[in-house]
């Protein structure tokens, strides 16, 4: 089957019950999503499809369809981050770092739909992505920084 | 075909703001990558969804009939056997894989059953919202994904999070059976005016139709299924209708 | 005193000298110097100036070799060296190198002594500085015990310092001046004239010249880098998924494998039937590797679902079978002389003490607790014959070099241990059984690399957790204070399983981490006694973030708490009262300036707890505000002050004090690792759910320098977490809570 990451195509033979999470690492080589859990409880592999926030270990790869994946070294790179990126580079959000490209990619997307979010609803978006180190205080100053600049423009 | 659904869901909608129909990406279908919906797209998103009837993505095909609807004969289930018929609606309606998601006004859905130990809200804060899909924050389908189609042992990993091929999501507020008795879930599934506005045979057919209502008999996982059968269930809901929908209280 | 257990100054010497083999070292194998290992594989035009700092043409190595967890050990180390360098380390390739005897640690034995830290007598002082000798011999190279700064502060900047002056000295020699006319900026030596030459281009000369070592450090009234905020050099792969971890690393022709190990830690396999595992699509192999089966796969998930599909029966666990079972067996050994493992604190009578009067009693429960780090542990493995080649994220990779050389039957130099950025550690990556099996499975794919991952089941059932514990206080109060303290702990000993497994050695002598964290605070109460004893070993127990305070913090800190509410007095002010030791009043005084502190009362339903711990050398209060909802406890603010002596990285400082307060809290609201049939129960995070961003209160982080000598900061914050928790609770609800997890007795939002 033909998959779409990060703008190239892929062809890839699996089985078609393999999670995208292992396709993508495993397969492609792809490693920026992380295995953390395997059963939603951490979102350290979460990935962007057709824009949409997906945990990657959760989707069977028969069920992407036609649809895009984004990941982490889809969203920006050290050269061209993105503004959330750039946020959490600037708050020095990340301590270990394994959560954190899920973290951004959960990020991203809500304030493309969320872009003037509340503190209420920073809560309710990012608390199904774990930090084993405690770095939500700085998710959270992050999160409101990258939203304030994407808002300027 | 989805037009023809979304007018008759728009007639059986609950109340709700009353909105034009547009036709909007959503998830799961291939096509424009997402720009900014903004709070009238998810408002659109949630008539579309949660009605149940209609399921997102045009490459999700409607469900193979699993069931046989027969109702019984008119006049052929007593009051005592309607009620006999409710009390097992009760015990389904009423156990976890059901009333978990059954939560009414709150849009938390529940983790209660043998497998959770002490019941709670669902864990990581997570609400589904007026969208009842969670749109306005974390949709319900980012951990729950939805399936292409119906594939087999999809939930097998313990304590993942279960799909189905269709969008996850609360039921409606109406339909609220979590913590409720045996009266009051009577009282509002034989009502059209908080049942979806159906007949008995409808909601059967829903049962039917809507594939997360059969999780709750195939959850896998390690998590009790509901109890009978998801026929004996749509047996004994036609049953009931025919004996008049008798309610305990009555 | 001279009572048996009771704390003499020998005492310490029986540990060590028995760990160094037992042997009484000369003096000349402590002095001689230790090869620098850079120069052993140096290319044409590469210099290598101490063990830390490689130059060529293309540019600077920076060695730093503690280990980055997640701590900030690797920039930190950097900033060092081009603090005295005078360059921009984020040009620097920075790599944790080949471990080697040179990176012995040693700081990270220092708080073993039985001296706690704020005694700084000369003989206190000698015993610490002892323990870098045991840590040179046995070529101590490990990141731990929050030592990576203290080890590395001093010899660091030396090192940045000694290569500045040498390449000044290389410039000096190719341009005809003398040193003296030289100074140094940005990578550059910058010559009378005003010219610049990059060290780039000293490097050949460098590398023919005997390094200068007369060199002086200069104060940090003049630092450039240090001391100030900044950005740790790793942070921007971290933030672009371009951060490769040991789970990530892929290499031509590699296998995956994944392992099953007998949920009784230790025990063997009794028989395993593979026939379905092994017609599974992808999988190679199927063979039986020490108290487990591996299969080899193309694929990590193919792999861990064949092992999924493997029956094996398993020998009986090696420890009691339950959780019940378990602690029955710790509560036997609180109170009981022949159990009696340590007294390391007897100040006064308490014995006379606890006749008189009124006596205050309670029991305390810390559970075991996994230390599940979000990178669950993997090794890749290639074994040849005159090879073993391992990459993994370790925290000890010469112990990892010599399991690995005995296991192959290798010389240690033939094994090549490629240490690897870790997706957070918390203790765990100070174990290599992990390792080991992917060098026995290696061994069996010889001449292959092998990669082997654990799920995050098997990493969080196969782990060596945090010992459970229970302690026993008394106590007693006059006139509004608190006059007696006794506290008995039973626990088993961590050490002498940890240490066992890295040496092989029966570690003889006390396990002062059974009491550490209660033992060795800075309380003048008149009757005071704090008493370890040794259950036996049972379930195999590790180091966890803040070791033995991890558990006394809360025992000490919520007996205090108790008795003073008791005796009626204010619990931050009696604290200060009873605190004779000037740099951990100061703490705690300035903790009740920040927090506004006026009694633990917030008015209704809500309160306020403070608690102090001092562990590593850091003095650290903290005040946490609470509230109670009628959904359940919400934990509002926390307020924090430390004294590291001195701040290197402000930035990196309040990120780990507020790291370890939330990892402190998140076991402490809803953790535990509880046994069943000789298994542990919790074996993915729906089970061990920690704290979520939504839970998590606001920081105030304050840090004082008043204290001489510079510490670290990895781990001071979690023994005062959980008790200023648990004292916050009851000022909000009046609900005393004994036991962790806390939520066995209250809700949390």
């Amino acid at each position: 089957m033909q998959i779409d990451v990060n703008g190239k195509a892929f062809e890839v033979e699996v089985e078609p019950e393999m999670p995208l999470l292992w396709v993508l690492r495993d397969e492609l080589g792809i490693t920026g999503p992380k295995y953390g859990c395997g059963i939603a409880q951490c979102g350290a592999c979460t990935v962007h499809v057709d824009g949409f926030v997906v945990r990657s270990c959760q989707l069977a790869v028969r069920d992407l369809g036609n649809r895009k994946v984004t990941t982490i070294e889809g969203l920006g790179s050290p050269e061209a981050l993105h503004a959330v990126q750039a946020a959490w580079i600037e708050h020095q959000v990340a301590q270990c770092g394994y959560c954190q490209s899920g973290q951004i990619m959960q990020a991203a997307s809500f304030l493309k739909t969320n872009p003037n979010p509340s503190d209420e609803q920073i809560d309710a978006v990012m608390s199904s992505n774990l930090c084993r180190c405690g770095t939500y205080p700085r998710i959270r100053s992050a999160v409101k920084a990258a939203a304030k600049k994407l808002q300027e423009g | 075909m989805i037009n023809k659904l979304f007018e008759v869901s728009m007639t059986r909608s609950l109340p709700l703001v009353s909105l034009p129909f547009r036709a909007l990406p959503i998830p799961l279908t291939s096509g424009r990558s997402s720009g900014s919906l903004g709070s009238l797209g998810f408002l659109i998103l949630l008539v579309a969804v949660f009605s149940g009837t209609l399921t997102l993505s045009t490459s999700v095909t409607a469900a193979e009939d699993k069931v046989v609807i027969n109702p019984p004969a008119e006049g052929s289930v007593s009051q005592q056997e309607g009620l006999q018929a409710w009390a097992r609606i009760f015990e389904v309606a009423s156990h976890p894989r059901c009333a978990n998601c059954h939560t009414g006004e709150s849009d938390r859905p529940m983790w209660s059953g043998p497998s959770y130990g002490k019941t709670r809200v669902h864990g990581m804060n997570v609400q589904a919202g007026t969208s009842r899909i969670g749109a306005e924050t974390l949709l319900c389908g980012t951990c729950h994904t939805t399936k292409s189609e119906d594939w087999d042992n999809a939930n097998a990993t313990p304590h993942a999070a279960p799909r189905v091929a269709m969008n996850w999501a609360l039921a409606p507020v109406e339909a609220h059976w979590f913590g409720q008795t045996s009266e009051q879930i009577c009282a509002q599934l034989r009502n059209p005016e908080t049942n979806g506005d159906r007949t008995m045979r409808e909601i059967a057919e829903h049962l039917n139709h809507d594939l997360i209502l059969h999780w709750a008999w195939a959850p896998g996982g390690g998590r009790e299924p509901a109890p009978y059968s998801l026929q004996e269930h749509v047996n004994d809901i036609l049953a009931w209708g025919v004996a008049g929908t008798p309610c305990p209280q009555d | 005193m001279g009572i048996v257990g009771t704390v003499t100054r020998r005492t310490f010497l029986i540990g060590t000298a028995a760990i160094a083999g037992g042997v009484a070292f000369g003096t000349y194998l402590v002095k001689r110097p230790i090869e620098n290992p850079l120069l052993a594989d140096l290319k044409d035009g590469e210099a290598a100036i101490t063990p830390y700092i490689k130059i060529d043409a293309s540019g600077i190595t920076l060695i730093t070799p503690r280990a980055d967890k997640g701590q900030g050990a690797y920039s930190i180390q950097a900033r060092l060296i081009a603090e005295e360098l005078d360059f921009d380390p984020a040009t620097a390739v920075i790599t944790p190198g080949m471990p080697g005897p040179a990176y012995y640690n040693s700081a990270v034995l220092e708080e073993g002594v039985p001296f706690p830290a704020y005694d700084d007598s000369a003989i206190a002082e000698t015993a610490r500085q002892f323990m870098s000798v045991p840590a040179k011999l046995m070529s101590m190279q490990m990141t731990g015990g929050s030592s990576t700064v203290p080890d590395g502060h001093h010899k660091m900047r030396m090192a940045g310092a000694v290569a500045r002056e040498t390449l000044k000295e290389a410039a000096a020699q190719q341009v005809g001046v003398d040193r003296s006319q030289l100074t140094t900026e940005d990578g550059h030596v910058v010559l009378p004239d005003g010219k610049r030459i990059a060290y780039t281009e000293l490097a050949t000369t460098a590398a023919s010249i005997e390094p200068i070592t007369d060199v002086q450090l200069r104060p940090s009234s003049e630092w450039k880098h240090l001391g100030k905020p900044t950005q740790r050099l790793d942070m921007p792969a971290k933030c672009t998924g371009t951060e490769k971890y040991g789970i990530d690393l892929v290499v031509d022709g590699m296998v995956h494998a994944a392992v099953r190990a007998n949920p009784g830690v230790g025990a063997g396999v009794k028989s395993f039937d593979a026939s379905s595992a092994e017609a599974m699509r992808g999988v190679q192999k199927v063979i039986a590797i020490k108290n487990g089966v591996a299969v080899i796969a193309d694929n990590t998930w193919r792999a861990w679902r064949a092992a999924d599909a493997i029956d094996i029966t398993w020998e009986q666990g090696p420890y009691p079978e339950n959780t019940d079972a378990i602690f029955a067996e710790i509560e036997k050994v609180i109170d009981q002389d022949e159990f009696r493992d340590h007294r390391n604190r007897n100040d006064g009578d308490v014995d006379t003490a606890l006749t008189a009067g009124d006596v205050f009693e309670a029991t305390y429960k810390v559970p075991y607790l996994a230390h599940a780090p979000m990178e669950p542990m993997n090794a890749l493995v290639r074994v040849t014959d005159t090879e073993c080649e391992i990459w993994t994220g370790t925290q000890i990779p010469l112990f990892v070099r010599d399991h690995a050389a005995a296991m192959t039957g290798l010389d240690k130099d033939q094994v090549l241990v490629y240490v690897q950025p870790m997706g957070g550690s918390f203790g765990h990556k100070l174990e290599d059984t992990h390792v080991l099996q992917a060098v026995e499975i290696a061994i069996a794919m010889k001449g292959t690399p092998v990669k082997m991952v654990w799920s995050r089941e098997e990493d969080m059932t196969h782990d060596y957790p945090r010992p459970g514990s229970i302690a026993k206080g008394r106590g007693t109060v006059s006139n509004g204070q608190v006059e007696t303290f006794d506290l008995s702990v039973g626990q088993s000993s961590l050490m002498a399983d940890w240490f066992g497994r890295l040496t092989g050695l029966a570690i003889p002598g006390p396990d002062a981490t059974i009491t550490t964290g209660s033992w060795d605070q800075p309380f003048a109460i008149p009757n005071y006694r704090v008493t370890g004893y040794r259950a036996p070993t049972m379930v195999p127990v590790s180091s966890w973030r803040s070791v033995g305070a991890s558990g006394n913090g809360f025992f000490h800190d919520c007996l205090l708490d108790e008795l003073i509410h008791k005796a009626g007095a204010d619990p931050l002010a009696e604290r200060i009262r009873l605190c004779m030791h000037e740099d951990s009043r100061k703490v705690l005084e300035k903790v009740g300036e920040i927090s506004g502190w006026d009694g633990p009362s917030m008015g209704e339903n809500r309160g306020r707890g403070v608690a102090f711990c001092l562990s590593f050398g850091v003095p650290t209060a903290i005040v946490t505000e609470v509230t109670n909802t009628e959904a359940g406890i919400t934990i509002d603010k926390v307020y924090t002050v430390v004294d590291v002596g001195e701040v290197l990285d402000p930035t990196n400082l309040e990120a780990q004090v507020f790291g370890g307060v939330v990892f402190g809290m998140a076991h402490a609201m809803n953790c535990e690792t509880t046994y069943e049939n000789y298994a542990a129960q919790q074996n993915n995070y729906h089970a061990y759910e920690g704290m979520r961003l939504y839970q998590t209160p606001e920081f105030e982080t304050v840090a004082l320098t008043n204290a001489k000598k510079i510490r670290g900061i990895g781990e001071p914050s979690v023994p005062p977490a959980a008790p200023s928790l648990a004292n916050a609770i009851f000022a909000a609800t009046g609900k005393r809570i004994r036991e962790m997890p806390l939520n066995k007795h209250i809700d949390f939002v």
